[in-house]
Parts: structure tokens; C-alpha cells; sequence
């Protein structure tokens, strides 16, 4: 069983995904949430965590700067962007920053099964 | 209440395949989202700035192009959208249908972007605005380059606005 970090400035969003991942049947255990990269950081220190869930386009701290943050900090945890970004150079950016994969919202649970179904 | 004939130029995009775009996106986000199936109309010939008991949620586009995406919703379509998307009842407009509406806003926004934008760097989407009142006027919908496409879903209108302008 996974602990997954959803971080993500809607908290309806957060909801949706949160409720999605365990429609999808993936082996969830805890499942923390943060509204933008400098809470994610946050909410991170001290916890284990096998999977982190990213938005890109959030306010204080934005998906690519956190996924940099993080790295920064010598963490590997997975991390998949959920984002409306769809442009290829963004996604390219966030995957040359650190990030494992992206989904694109909206977003199925069969989508976040087919995605992240491997990873936990 | 035309396409910009700036945009059509520069994106090689007819009014109607701009119109197309935004509603099957409206479609996919509300289908895979708010579980409700939609019904579209032909776009709107006559701006709609003053709205009565509703929620809008808007998003910005900044960068090589310039622009507004935008939802409105009767207050009643408003509590079953985000009740939809929560999975629980929703009885006042408040925090949580302040962001499920700027959330709809914000996937529009990100569709919009995509057509416009291949890469994606040259234009930012900003950061979900809504606004909520008895009557309010919505100053960007009366610009005539703007297109308004109505949808019907539970007996309930609503419109999505998309106004855009090149930049340079």
C-alpha cells in the first residue's frame, strides 16, 4: 500500500483525484494533500511517500519549481504531473526537471490506473 | 459576436472550428468530470453581459495570444456541478463552488491554450477567477469578438465564453 501527496491549488480537484485513485483500485494507503509546491514541500517533511501527484499552473510555487525543489532535496519519489497543461514543450520541461510522467486532466480512474498502475 | 479576424488568420481557424473545439471540450470535461451529459446550440448572435442569481468562472490567457475563457452558470446548475464533483450535496454557493467553477474554467482554459499554442510556453493561463452575485455585469462579453456557445444539461443553460486577441 502507497502513500500519495496530491498536490494541486483546486481542492475540488484534490477531491476528484483522491476519489479517482481508489475507484481505480490502485493500492492506496494515505493520501496527503497540498494547495501549491511550497505546501507540498511542507507536507512532505518527516512522511514516507511512494507517489507524488502535481499540478503545474499554481500560485507561490508552481508544479515545475516544486518538481525542481524536490529534487533538490535528493528525493526520488515518482512524481506524475495532473495538469491542463497539454503543450509539448511544458511537458518536456517538467520531464527534464524530474517528473516521471504526466495525465492530462480531465481524466478518467481507467487513466490513472493505466498510468500509474506500474509505478505503485 | 464574431471570432477576431486577427485570430482566424493567425490560427488558420474558422469561427466554427474554434466553436467546435470549445464544445467538445465542454462535453469532455463535463462527461469525465461532473458526470452530466450536455446538449450545444449554435453560438450566440447577441453578447449576454448581465447575469442574474449565477456563478462565472474565468481564466486568463496571456502571451502571443490574449484572452478570456469563461463559464456561467445559474446558481442551481452551480450547486449540482459541484456537488457532482465532490460526490456530496452542495447547498450554498460558497468556497467549494468558487473552485469547482474556476476548476471547469481552468481544464476550458487549458484546451484553449493547446489549440493556440503546440508547446505551450508563448501563452500562460492565469489563475481561476469567479465571481458570484444577484446581478452582475461581465464587461469582456460584450465585446462582439467574442464567441458565446450555450449549452443545455438538467433542463438548466449555461454559456461558455471564449474572447481572444492576437498580441503584436
Amino acid at each position: 500500500m502507497a502513500n500519495i501527496l496530491i498536490v494541486d491549488d483546486s481542492s475540488t480537484m484534490r477531491k476528484i483525484i483522491s476519489r479517482s485513485l481508489r475507484q481505480a483500485g490502485l493500492p492506496v494507503d494515505e493520501i496527503y494533500e497540498a494547495g501549491d509546491g511550497i505546501e507540498g514541500l511542507s507536507v512532505m517533511e518527516g512522511k514516507s511517500i511512494q507517489l507524488i501527484l502535481s499540478d503545474i499552473n499554481m500560485p507561490n510555487m508552481d508544479g515545475l519549481e516544486f518538481i525542481k525543489s524536490v529534487r533538490a532535496k535528493g528525493v526520488s519519489t515518482p512524481i506524475v504531473m495532473i495538469t491542463t497543461e497539454g503543450g509539448e514543450d511544458i511537458l518536456k520541461e517538467a520531464i527534464s526537471s524530474g517528473a516521471s510522467d504526466s495525465i492530462k486532466k480531465p481524466f478518467t480512474p481507467e487513466q490513472l490506473q493505466e498510468k500509474l498502475g506500474g509505478m505503485l | 459576436m464574431t471570432l477576431n479576424q486577427q485570430i482566424a488568420a493567425a490560427t488558420k481557424l474558422s469561427e466554427a472550428d474554434l466553436a467546435g473545439y470549445v464544445i467538445s471540450a465542454t462535453k469532455e470535461v463535463f462527461e469525465t468530470m461532473v458526470m452530466l451529459t450536455l446538449e450545444d446550440s449554435y453560438p450566440l448572435k447577441e453578447p449576454v453581459t448581465s447575469f442574474h442569481c449565477s456563478v462565472t468562472g474565468m481564466v486568463g490567457l496571456a502571451g502571443t495570444y490574449t484572452g478570456i475563457l469563461s463559464i456561467h452558470c445559474p446558481r442551481t446548475l452551480a450547486l449540482l456541478i459541484t456537488s457532482n464533483m465532490l460526490g456530496m450535496d452542495v447547498e450554498e454557493v460558497g468556497e467549494d463552488v468558487n473552485d469547482a467553477l474556476g476548476e471547469i474554467a481552468n481544464m476550458l482554459g487549458g484546451y484553449v491554450k493547446q489549440i493556440l499554442s503546440k508547446g505551450g510556453l508563448d501563452i500562460n493561463l492565469s489563475i481561476p477567477t469567479v465571481i458570484s452575485g444577484e446581478d452582475y455585469t461581465v464587461s469582456s462579453m460584450a465585446d462582439s469578438d467574442c464567441v458565446v456557445i450555450p449549452f443545455i444539461t438538467e433542463n438548466e443553460r449555461f454559456l461558455v465564453g471564449l474572447k481572444l486577441e492576437k498580441e503584436g
